[in-house]
């Protein structure tokens, strides 16, 4: 019969997650973590592997998203105590001597629980958009750019995520616009010049995409003021880089505490929240700068106060 | 007298790009479980990205053809139904 007793249970499994996982087992924690092999949440390896390069994070000089995080999955799986299951979490309960997980499949009991399931991809919610998703407008740029090659295409956000999307898209298309609602975009300073540099690459400033137009699939896009002389920008794809939804919601039964971006609101020394046992960590925590690396360190933090809170609170398992 | 042929098995046919992590990971899942697929780049040929546009009706990737059941996204529960095999009750990695 399979154990289903665990020191810590964590939901999620992407870099955060994973990195946890691996402290946990170094402290000794008897370690579960979930994820899904399937769709756009929760999935192990997390958001890091739809990104094509990383090159801050420590150790790597340059290694694809994907790659980072099969590393740090490999690594988490070398400690015997680690467990890593691929099963949706529904539902995380308190019970008598800790929390009892329920997933789609099966149920599991934890004396502490880490909340690392992070984010997913914003929608473009303007008409023509849901109608148009996977027929010209696309969410993952790594994925699907190699698919308009020599086409015209538009990525819409301004953040560092659009500006790589961007420039993934560069590679094949033959002209990519950056459509962004602020002033100047908000890419980091390397990407930023990057964008510059780049001949096929436009920004558009000021502007917000307000329709998406196609019968079959993306013929155009409707701006809100004149680019150009003209509100109709004549494309072939979208690219959506509009920022993330953070997904706290199993957290909120357990009575933890959630700000106005419904970010779990943490002790950024402890990676503690308001409920004693139950931490966060990584892109679902609230803080303003959002990184595989220091969602690796708030995981780690977070697998030493589990520990020390099970050796001060001495839980056993019986 | 010549042998009867068998009729051919339907193929397993993975519509991918280089990059894209869910293509990878269907094609792990596909090598562990010693199915043989054929992996078609439609990053690299338009006939092939068309041919999968027109079997999905849709542009993502990966599309898979499980020997005619068409799968859009790496769905493991949707591919081990439409290739007969058993639901997974439990994995460890």
């Amino acid at each position: 019969m399979v154990k289903k007793e665990y020191d810590f249970g964590i939901i999620g499994a992407g870099g955060t997650g994973l990195a946890a996982a691996m402290y946990a087992a170094r402290l000794g924690l008897n370690t579960i973590c979930f994820g899904t092999s399937h769709g756009s949440e929760m999935a192990i390896g997390g958001v890091i592997t739809t990104t094509n390069v990383v090159e801050n994070y420590p150790g790597f000089i340059r290694l694809t998203g994907q790659e980072l995080a099969d590393n740090i999955r490999k690594h988490a799986e070398s400690y015997d105590l680690v467990t890593i299951r691929e099963e949706r979490v529904e539902s995380v309960t308190k019970d008598k001597t800790g929390f009892r997980i329920q997933t789609a499949e099966d149920s599991y009991n934890a004396k502490t629980i880490l909340i690392a399931t992070g984010t997913k991809w914003r929608k473009l919610t303007v008409p023509g958009a849901f109608e148009l998703e996977n027929k010209g407008v696309a969410y993952c740029a790594l994925c699907d750019a190699p698919l308009y090659r020599n086409k015209t295409v538009a990525v819409v956000g301004g953040a560092d995520t659009a500006a790589k999307d961007a420039l993934v898209l560069a590679e094949h298309a033959k002209k990519v616009y950056i459509i962004y609602r602020g002033d100047e975009i908000r890419a980091e300073p390397i990407n930023r010049m990057r964008i510059k540099q780049n001949k096929k690459i436009e920004v558009i400033t000021k502007t917000n995409v307000i329709k998406v137009n196609g019968s079959d699939c993306v013929e155009s896009v409707t701006l809100d003021k004149l680019y150009k002389g003209t509100k109709e920008l004549k494309l072939e794809g979208v690219f959506v880089a509009i920022g993330h939804d953070i997904l706290s919601e199993l957290a909120v039964p357990l009575g933890v505490k959630l700000n106005e971006k419904k970010e779990i609101i943490i002790n950024h020394k402890t990676s503690e929240t308001n409920v004693p046992g139950v931490y966060a960590a990584g892109d679902v925590a609230d803080k303003p700068f959002k990184q595989a690396i220091t969602g690796v360190a708030e995981g780690c933090t977070a697998a030493y106060s589990a520990y020390e809170f099970i050796t001060r609170n001495r839980i056993t398992s019986d | 007298m010549p042998a009867k042929k068998r009729p051919a098995k339907p193929k397993v046919l993975v519509y991918s790009t280089d990059y894209c992590p869910w293509c990878i990971k269907a094609k792990e899942f596909l090598h562990e479980n010693k199915i043989t697929f054929t992996s078609i780049n439609v990053g690299t040929s338009t006939k092939a990205a068309q041919e999968m546009i027109k079997k999905s009706g849709q542009q993502g990737v990966p599309v898979i053809d499980a020997r005619g059941a068409i799968i859009v996204g790496f769905d493991e529960r949707a591919v081990r139904k439409a290739l007969g095999m058993k639901p997974k009750k439990f994995k460890l990695w």
